[in-house]
């Protein structure tokens, strides 16, 4: 029995080491190995550029969708409609039908990003200042960041007019229940600080290896672009005058301007840049969007490829051209013709080079380029007066690239109506339509203009419908909707949030 | 009671104080007759006999003892027994789980006795956390699964197990699939966002929300299912869906034996479960009708022959392909074999068990089969130490079709192609694309899908569990036992060049998907029990500590662009991608247990467990469960009456807080990384070019939430046990009323936030029913009969849920979708709700404004009210409730001479199904293939067809959810009959029985789809609550099985 009793002390000994030693308090905590915690991020200049990298990646996938909003809505465009495809497809096609209603998912996408980016970006303007990197660094990156969100929230005032302002990342996100919508003038307020810090902080250029980062011009012609929609038509001119001096100029061939092989020339003042041909998941695919549904191979050089029918140039563009523009045959291509119906089916051509792996092209998308700038310079002119030499100069730059002949004696109505028409031919198809139609005309002036294609599209479509009705609510415009509506969700996980008219 | 106080041995100082003194009786018997064996004098005489069970076979292992004296013996491997005697003298037959008989013997005539049942067979000690318990004592809610009643269910997965056996635990086998689990609910879903699946604990080891598919069923000696808070919150923070204990099968103490069992089957979908679908010259009709009424409606004119395509001007030339009956497997054959050694010692028990499964799918090339061991070892060291070691392990190999549900995979798919066309070429070989033309949608060949693009997986795992168990102080035990999880997965999918798309013929890229995924699961577990008896009074006591990890890893690659269909490697592929990935969670929790007996009249229970877990934010990691529970045995009372009809009477009631964590690992805390957080896809991620070369971006990927705690639930338990007649009759019934606050939700949030959604702690629901279940046992003569029944209903819910709104809706653009609204039951099918459809003009234009109807569209209600029909949940409506109110099972035996008879039922009632595959097999517009009833389309108003399915000229408001697919689910399935016959023994064998069965045999609906326990809302995300979708799925065979047990 001796030893039984020692057994047992030494038992419990055990026992209590087994006990105690389990329940170190740093056993129950576990971080996901294969992240990094946001809490020990941005911290030094490479994570803060990478910081700004991910918001340039969030400005690509918004860069994606956005033709839905501001191209196919307009009357630059029309689709090829697929009959078998009444799934899916009518989400995309009530853009073109222009029957989008809150539910739309490709609308609450665009929204959702463009949050997003927002958030990262006060998330990193909060955090940057406390990096360890130079002064100069920090700068660079705040003008970037500033810049994009000016971009971002242009975007948000354009699409839905007064929007929620958010400045600095929440940190208990249940207090997003607590954001309204302020007047669109809160909005605007914030874009031309930041534009205006941007302009402050950023370069003219930037070395080699960071070519495609926002620069001094980016955000001046922005800022310009901002100031001519709120029709501050001084600013508006002081700042894109200051683009004509740093170095840009209009490429000789037009179709240079989208070469994927020419990226980022002299015209291009902003791209969202893509890669293709290889397995970085940063390319682009616009062209599988664009090109006829049955035209695979013919257009994107890929057998297999389903193209998406969208965005299809309208006979409205076509037969707007001028005879002799330079700029149409690179702008539409017109040689495909359907193995269903034997028509031609015309498509978006800019987007449309060779690549060397099935849906990831090369393809730059331009947001901002100089001659958009040339063009919004002699707006601002002529809105202010009229046409001046300088206006014609610069109108008539574009032109001669497109081998057109220059233009004179207008008065400032013909001159503003001519620019609006340039303006549509130079920059088809570049997401630009929908706010120049905006910022041109009332919006019972751009609902007539719109009701006025539909008619001629349910008269006659641009591509056969192959025996798919219309609905009657096709092709009506209202004036309201020169604003989209407020993505429901929004509107379900906040109740008090107020809709925009008409929805 | 008596025989163990009775039996004072010295050396087992600690079986004198363990309850469970039925169990350990033969062998506190058998080693009384070791010890006095040598003192019988000579002029003992010899009784001997045998004693047999209800159906003939001999029992060993059957307690033998004298009455009044401390003389016993055993029986043997046959049942026979010899013990000596010095005059007539009562013997006493007892066995765990059969009736005690008294039986006057002489000296010199045999005695040969059979026993009964109990009442209460093979649950009269009940597995419980961390231990047994007897069930007359347990004052929480469990239940046991009656093992023998469903020994000849096709064992493919363990989880079928419990299918009608057990009230309150809603089994739903979902798919045909081979292996795969049921769907398991204990007393309805009772968290919106953190899953509701009970945890599996196997020997002790908390193995998670999934059993998996390697526990071999042969090996499965019992299950309880913990339901109330008493029960489970030992296991508390993770036992708010309920617990369901496995214990693996042991070797007992004079155990010895060798048990063969065998069967083979064979498969088929039966006729009545195969959706009919129109056939060739049907489909051709169809399309011509379609080009008809376009022109009558849209025209305005009667159609001429000219506006018919001329492929459909003759629809009878066409031939007929059923694709679904194409890709089924008829007369798919099954097999499984097991040998089970079992030698049970008196210091030393070990039991080996080898099992085989295989099982060809309900769809061509598809199949699982399953190879496991398993080896229970344990022994004693010395008096005081008993060593275990278990080791089951299994290795699984599964052929799966490529996708199975959803419209576009492989059963969808054959069910809307055009029927029109062959399968074949002219050469006889398939043809890879079923091309379509005039807008009907070209598919891969289902079959050369199947074939060619199927996906395999390898499953290897490792169950171990090591204990050490010590005896000391007389009333004291201390076990420590680590139990370990080893698990490898492979899944390889390659997809041929020769595979086609959707509208999209072959030659296409072929692609390769392989992963390998490690899972590594550790358990230690110190457990120290104190039990003694005071008087009338008895005492246990619990105390314990565990601690528990999981870490997973996995890598993947995938790769395409292949020089050709022969090398389905990684390296093949000249474009590549990789990725790894880990995580891993922990807990700790220490919990202890009391257990107070008075005279078996009032009992007492209650617990208390603190967990901590590393899935939360710092400062909330802990949670604390208690749980008490009172039961009153007034059977036992001195005024209750003891010659009514009762024979057994407990009323008990629990009350207790269990916990759920069950959310997925880091989610309190915030990382960045390059993945869009809006898709989390490989092909949007946050990185950039810069100068025309790569740049890594990394953006926040979700925001942190440091309040993150457990969710709770607080469960109250009321019920009654009784038993009567002589035991034959037993009744049981409980009400349940669960309550569960601080849910753990992904909720909805306004995306200025940056994103849309977090996991917070938010809302509660409420979850009630009652319970009932009902046991009999007899015998009529030579014919025996049991029979045992459970009914249980569920009610819930949604009592409060915070952020943005009272509701939360899960839904996709198209297709069903669910709402959980404050007020209603829980996930609830919501969508347009359809009044019919519009017969004219002028009831569209009185009616409120619906964008695209024209006469023959569906009629939606307007459920705002506000005269538009809106294209968005504003019109939406709740459409019906998915979850069951009620569930039975019932299960009906007979024997008489040797023969067996068996049947089990289940069934469910009063809820709905979304089948949400008739949004596309009731597409009315020609691009697919339709159901049958799609000839009953309205087509004018003089022919309005069964006021159903809506005109082939609009496609609007037949996408959405809505009523039109809503219908009732409730059912009677009639799942498995059995009927066997047992051999009389002889000399070489103890035990031969043959038995035939048939599963899933039929099942009475009104549900049209095939099988009303579906359950595939396959976008739903982790955690969603999205019951109720039918989109097609796996189907369900019934299968044939003759069968062999020898037992020598």
């Amino acid at each position: 029995m001796q030893t039984m009793k020692i057994n047992h002390k030494l038992l419990i000994a055990g026992i209590a080491t087994i006990l105690l030693s389990a329940c170190r308090k740093e056993y129950l905590e576990k971080s996901d190995p294969t992240k990094i915690g946001t809490e020990t991020f941005y911290k030094n200049k490479t994570e803060a550029d990478q910081a700004v990298n991910g918001v340039y990646g969030i400005l690509q996938n918004i860069g994606q969708g956005q033709w839905l909003l501001t191209e196919q809505i307009t009357d630059n465009t029309a689709v090829d409609l697929d009959p078998g495809n009444r799934g899916n497809a009518p989400s995309l096609e009530t853009f073109e039908f222009m029957t989008v209603t809150s539910g739309n998912g490709s609308l609450a996408d665009m929204y959702n990003r463009t949050y997003n980016g927002i958030y990262n970006i006060n998330v990193a303007l909060t955090k940057i200042p406390e990096a360890e990197m130079t002064e100069e660094e920090k700068a660079v990156d705040i003008g970037q960041l500033k810049f994009l969100r000016g971009y971002f929230y242009f975007l948000l005032a354009q699409y839905y007019g007064d929007v929620i302002v958010i400045t600095e990342p929440l940190v208990d996100p249940a207090d997003a229940y607590n954001f309204q919508r302020t007047p669109v003038d809160t909005a605007y307020a914030l874009i031309v600080q930041d534009l205006t810090d941007a302009v402050a902080n950023l370069p003219e250029s930037y070395p080699p290896a960071e070519v495609g980062r926002a620069t001094k011009g980016a955000a001046l012609t922005l800022l310009g672009k901002v100031y001519l929609t709120r029709k501050q038509y001084p600013e508006a001119q002081e700042a894109l005058s200051q683009v004509t001096g740093l170095g840009y100029s209009l490429v000789p061939n037009y179709a240079d301007v989208f070469d994927p092989t020419k990226k980022n020339g002299t015209e291009s003042i902003f791209d969202i840049q893509y890669q293709g041909d290889n397995d970085q998941g940063e390319w682009s695919n616009f062209i599988y969007s664009f090109a006829p549904r049955l035209s695979g191979e013919a257009v994107t050089g890929w057998a297999q490829a389903i193209p998406g029918g969208w965005n299809t140039p309208s006979n409205d563009i076509i037969n707007a051209y001028e005879p002799g523009d330079l700029r149409k045959d690179v702008s539409i291509g017109l040689d495909f013709a359907s193995p269903a119906t034997g028509d031609t089916i015309p498509y978006v051509k800019k987007y449309a080079h060779a690549h060397t792996i099935y849906n990831r092209t090369n393809d730059n998308w331009p947001v901002l380029r100089y001659s958009d700038a040339l063009l919004m310079l002699a707006e601002t002119i002529n809105e202010q007066g009229g046409p001046t030499g300088e206006a014609y100069t610069y109108i008539n730059d574009v032109r001669a690239r497109a081998g057109l002949p220059a233009l004179s004696g207008l008065s400032q109505s013909s001159f503003r109506d001519t620019l609006e028409h340039e303006r549509r031919i130079e920059l088809a198809f570049e997401n630009q339509r929908w706010f120049d139609l905006k910022r041109m005309h009332t919006p019972a002036e751009v609902a007539a203009i719109l009701n006025k294609f539909g008619a001629k599209e349910k008269a006659k479509p641009t591509v056969d419908r192959q025996g798919v009705a219309f609905s009657a609510q096709d092709y009506i415009f209202t004036e309201n909707e020169v604003l989209y509506p407020i993505p429901n969700r929004e509107i379900i996980t906040n109740s008090s949030l107020t809709q925009n008219p008409g929805y | 009671m008596k025989t163990h106080t009775s039996v004072k041995l010295p050396i087992y100082p600690r079986l004198a104080c363990l309850w469970n003194h039925k169990k350990l009786t033969p062998l506190l018997v058998f080693s009384f007759v070791l010890f006095y064996a040598n003192v019988a004098t000579a002029q003992t005489q010899t009784v001997t006999g045998t004693v047999k069970d209800e159906n003939g076979s001999g029992l060993a292992g059957v307690s033998i003892v004298e009455k009044g004296s401390a003389r016993g013996v055993t029986t043997d491997g046959q049942g026979k027994f010899s013990i000596g005697l010095q005059k007539p003298s009562t013997l006493v037959f007892s066995y765990t789980g059969y009736d005690s008989q008294e039986i006057l013997a002489s000296p010199g005539s045999p005695v040969d006795i059979s026993l009964k049942r109990e009442a209460n067979a093979l649950t009269d000690v009940v597995v419980v956390g961390y231990g047994t318990q007897r069930r007359k004592d347990v004052t929480g809610a469990v239940s046991t699964v009656d093992i023998a009643n469903v020994k000849d269910i096709p064992p493919t997965n363990p989880s079928k197990l419990l299918a009608g056996q057990v009230s309150g635990v809603l089994v739903k086998q979902p798919t045909g699939e081979p292996g795969r689990g049921m769907e398991i609910n204990i007393r309805g879903i009772s968290s919106l966002g953190a899953g509701s699946s009970p945890l599996w604990v196997i020997d002790g080891f908390p193995f998670g929300d999934d059993i998996g598919r390697n526990i071999n069923p042969n090996d499965i000696e019992s299950i309880s299912v913990l339901k109330d808070a008493v029960s489970s919150a030992i296991y508390g923070a993770r036992g708010s869906n309920g617990v369901i204990l496995v214990t693996t099968k042991h070797a007992k103490t004079n155990q010895h034996y060798t048990s063969f069992n065998a069967f083979y089957g064979i498969a088929n979908v039966p006729n009545d479960r195969r959706v009919k679908m129109m056939n060739g010259p049907e489909f051709a009709q169809y399309k011509k009708e379609v080009y008809e009424e376009k022109v009558r409606y849209y025209d305005n004119r009667e159609p001429t022959i000219d506006d018919v395509p001329e492929e459909y001007r003759d629809p009878s030339q066409y031939p007929t392909t059923n694709w679904y009956d194409l890709i089924l497997h008829n007369n798919a054959p099954s097999q499984n074999y097991n040998l089970t050694y079992g030698n049970g010692g008196e210091r030393f028990h070990s039991l080996l068990s080898i099992g085989y499964n295989k099982e060809d799918g309900a769809l061509k090339y598809t199949g699982y089969d399953r190879f496991s061991v398993l080896a229970n070892l344990d022994g004693k060291v010395n008096d005081f130490i008993t060593i275990g070691l278990k080791l089951n392990g299994s290795y699984a190999r599964n052929q799966k079709a490529p996708s199975t549900e959803g419209r576009d995979n492989t059963v969808g798919s054959a069910l809307i192609m055009d029927p029109r066309k062959s399968a074949y070429n002219d050469d006889g070989s398939l043809n890879p694309y079923i091309a379509g033309n005039d807008i009907v949608f070209g598919w891969p060949n289902p079959l050369l899908l199947l074939r060619d693009a199927h996906r395999n997986d390898e499953t290897a795992d490792l169950l171990s569990n090591v204990f050490v168990e010590v005896n000391f102080l007389k009333h004291f035990k201390f076990k420590s036992s680590i139990n370990t999880r080893l698990s490898y997965l492979t899944d390889k999918w390659f997809k041929p060049s020769t595979i086609a798309g959707v509208n999209a013929p072959p030659p296409r890229d072929a692609t390769l998907e392989q992963s390998t995924s490690y899972v590594t699961n550790y358990s230690a577990d110190q457990l120290l029990t104190y039990t003694n008896q005071f008087g009338a009074s008895r005492l246990e006591v619990l105390a314990g500590y565990t601690a528990q990890q999981e870490t997973f890893k996995q890598t993947k690659g995938t790769a395409t662009k292949f020089p050709n269909d022969l090398t389905p490697y990684l390296d093949a592929g000249s474009t590549k991608s990789s990725s790894s990935d880990e995580n891993g969670w922990t807990t700790a929790a220490f919990f202890g247990r009391v257990n107070y007996n008075f005279d078996d009249r009032y009992l007492l229970t209650a617990s208390f467990r603190r967990e901590g877990s590393s899935r939360f934010g710092e400062g909330n990691k802990y949670g604390d469960f208690p749980a008490v529970s009172a039961g009153w045995r007034i059977y036992n009372e001195a005024f209750f009456p003891k010659n009514g009809f009762l024979s057994d009477l407990k009323f008990r009631g629990s009350y207790g807080i269990t916990g759920n964590n069950n959310i997925g690992n880091y989610t309190q805390l915030s990382f960045v990384d390059p993945y869009d957080p809006m898709t989390q896809s490989a092909t949007n991620l946050d990185n950039y070019i810069l100068g025309g070369q790569f740049v890594s971006g990394l953006v926040v990927q979700n925001p942190a939430n440091v309040n993150l705690k457990w969710e709770k639930s607080k469960t109250l338990d009321v019920g009654f046990d009784l038993n009567a007649f002589d035991n034959k009759v037993s009744f049981s019934a409980d009400y349940y009323n669960k309550k569960t606050n601080d849910m753990l939700l992904p909720v909805q949030i306004p995306v200025i936030s940056g994103f849309t959604n977090y996991t917070t702690n938010v809302g509660s629901v409420r979850n009630s029913g009652y319970e009932f279940s009902l046991g009999y046992n007899n015998k009529f003569g030579e014919v025996g009969f049991h029979a045992s029944a459970n009914f249980s209903t569920n009610k819930s819910k949604v009592l409060e849920i915070k952020g943005g709104e009272d509701r939360i809706i899960y839904s996709n653009f198209y297709g069903p979708q669910n709402i959980s609204q404050v007020g209603s039951p829980i996930a609830m099918l919501y969508g347009f709700k359809s009044l019919g459809i519009f017969q004219n003009q002028e009831e569209i234009d009185k009616s409120p404004t619906q964008n695209g109807a024209i006469p023959g569209t569906f009629k939606m209600f307007d459920g705002d009210g506000d005269g538009i029909i809106s294209y968005d949940n504003k019109d939406m409506v709740q459409l019906g409730n998915p979850t069951p109110a009620y569930t039975y099972g019932i299960n009906v035996g007979a024997d008489f001479k040797g023969f067996d008879l068996s049947v089990l039922c289940t069934g469910a009632g009063d809820y709905k199904i979304y089948r949400a595959i008739e949004e596309s097999t009731m597409n009315m517009d020609g691009v697919f293939n339709i159901l049958q009833e799609g000839k009953d389309r309205w087509r004018s108003p003089s022919q309005p067809g069964k006021g159903k399915w809506p005109t082939s000229n609009n496609w609007q408001w037949e996408r959405e959810s809505s009523s039109v697919y809503v219908y009732d689910g409730t059912h009677f399935w009639i799942r498995n009959i059995t009927l066997g016959y047992s051999f009389p023994e002889n000399k070489v064998l103890k035990g031969l029985r043959v038995y035939g069965t048939v599963d899933n045999f039929y099942v009475f609906k009104s549900y049209p789809g095939a099988n009303p326990e579906v359950n595939n809302s396959s976008a739903a995300a982790d955690g969603d609550q999205r019951p109720g979708s039918d989109d097609e799925f796996y189907p369900l065979p019934r299968k044939f099985i003759l069968g062999l047990n020898v037992t020598f």
